[in-house]
């Protein structure tokens, strides 16, 4: 485990895979203040690319965090809404920020249902949903953080037999370690963002794919990342 | 399986505001996502695919158009910073479609992308950062540069991209036909009225004497949206509408 924000000196550098969570900060910064890319630019594309990675599974459940990785679930449900599937949102903690507001608001206009409660009965979710996106914690954020509802949502999707698509990191695993990836959510398919995180290593679902095409090469070479190219106009690539 | 969805969705529901249906078909031929407009989901829950699958193609007016634009800024609350993202993502798209790298001769192929003065030019400024990404390589050509904070920060985006800025246009055609294989066109957008400005009159009777293809983004730039459309910006009858993205 390692908490330096330098790449790891002891791993080959045209063989890193991964970011650590320190890095990944600093990848976005970088985007941020470097590249002045503004927050809700990175989350629309997140959220764009997040959709096209989502399987043909037509009722899809987005489950959605208070933070930005709650924002760029909003931004996935509406595009999925715009690529003709039936999202449905779970958004319990909300946050008071402009940008989710909004993003809220977007959804909401397209008509997709909202619920006020997710049921703990996990039988309910299989048989009403084809899919579910979980999109509650994002790399350093705690789970304590999160409050009630997301973590009891948690709770139910660990038992969840219908395939579970996770934005990021799986929530509730150390984005370091991958610690709690034996007992805590097993997804079917993980969505990097930007770059893969340190915990994906641990991922042992059917696909992952990476959602950043619209990181510059400069910043991709900066962190010496290795991934592989997206063809075409793709804004995602399988790993 | 939609009966257990209703009934966990009725008495469920926090909001899900009606969007009241706009009349005609919406569908238009312009930059950015497809949009179908606001659409009543019938009692199985379902797109109505067979009625979108036989709409004809609605071409918009421009007061339709700029209604369009203020519903979804003021109902639905989406930033221009938003919007002007899908928008030139989805004409980076578009253009790859329509001129695949791999039917240019160049490799890198190389693409001119002119931006105006206004938010046209700014789909323009995205339109390029999506094109290198794709594999272009493109220049750009952005003689008027709002003082906002939106447009500052795309010319960075570019910049730090590597994508270089002409310091002035090209004079004749033929230079530009010798160094571009193909010619963006982001000057002006559907809310244009009024007579070409300089630089822009210039440019755009450079642009008429073109061999390489022209892309235009929304409107060919110049052209009288009410009127006939211009192709090559120049003249050509309503159903022959050459590389509008």
């Amino acid at each position: 485990m390692s908490s330096a924000a330098g790449p790891d000196p002891s791993e080959a550098p045209e063989e890193r895979h991964f970011l650590s969570t320190a890095e990944a900060a600093a990848l976005e910064r970088e985007l941020l203040e470097d590249y002045r890319f503004g927050r809700q630019q990175l989350v629309e594309l997140c959220g764009h690319a997040s959709a096209v990675a989502v399987t043909k599974q037509r009722t899809v459940l987005v489950v959605c965090g208070p933070e930005q990785n709650g924002a760029v679930g909003l931004v996935c449900a509406r595009h999925l809404r715009v690529f003709e599937y039936e999202p449905t949102i779970f958004y319990p903690t909300r946050s008071l920020d402009l940008l989710h507001r909004d993003l809220t608001t977007q959804c909401e206009k397209m008509d997709i249902p909202f619920l006020s409660y997710l049921p703990t009965e996990v039988q309910l979710i299989n048989e009403a949903y084809g899919l579910v996106v979980d999109a509650v914690l994002g790399p350093g954020v705690e789970p304590g953080e999160v409050g009630g509802p997301c973590t009891r949502a948690l709770a139910t999707l660990k038992l969840l037999s219908i395939p579970l698509v996770s934005l990021d990191i799986p929530s509730g695993w150390d984005a370091e370690t991958g610690s709690d990836s034996e007992d805590g959510l097993r997804p079917d398919v993980l969505v990097s963002l930007a770059a893969p995180k340190r915990c994906a290593g641990r991922f042992s679902g059917r696909h992952h794919f990476v959602a950043g095409r619209f990181v510059p090469d400069d910043v991709r070479r900066k962190f010496a990342l290795r991934l592989p190219g997206y063809t075409g106009t793709d804004c995602v690539a399988a790993l | 399986m939609s009966r257990l969805r209703a009934l966990l969705g009725l008495g469920l529901l926090v909001a899900g505001s009606r969007v009241p249906r706009i009349k005609s078909q919406t569908i238009a031929c312009r930059s950015g996502p497809t949009w179908w407009g606001p659409q009543r989901l019938n009692s199985g829950g379902r797109w109505d695919s067979e009625v979108m699958a036989s709409t004809v193609v609605k071409y918009l007016s421009q007061e339709e158009a700029q209604a369009v634009d203020q519903e979804l800024f003021n109902e639905y609350q989406f930033s221009v910073d938003q919007l002007m993202e899908l928008a030139g993502l989805s004409c980076a798209t578009a253009i790859a479609k329509a001129y695949p790298p791999t039917s240019m001769s160049r490799s890198p192929p190389t693409v001119l992308v002119i931006c105006g003065p206004g938010n046209n030019g700014g789909d323009g400024l995205v339109c390029a950062r999506h094109l290198k990404l794709f594999g272009y390589e493109p220049t750009i050509y952005y003689p008027k540069r709002p003082n906002k904070p939106l447009f500052t920060a795309l010319v960075t985006q570019c910049q730090k991209m590597d994508i270089p800025f002409l310091g002035e246009m090209p004079a004749e055609p033929m230079t530009i036909d010798e160094l571009y294989e193909l010619v963006v066109d982001a000057i002006f957008g559907f809310s244009f009225k009024g007579d070409v400005r300089e630089p822009f009159h210039s440019i755009l009777s450079v642009l008429k004497g073109l061999t390489v293809p022209i892309a235009s983004i929304d409107i060919p730039s110049g052209a009288g949206i009410q009127k006939v459309g211009w192709g090559r910006l120049g003249p050509y009858p309503p159903d022959s509408c050459p590389h509008q993205v």
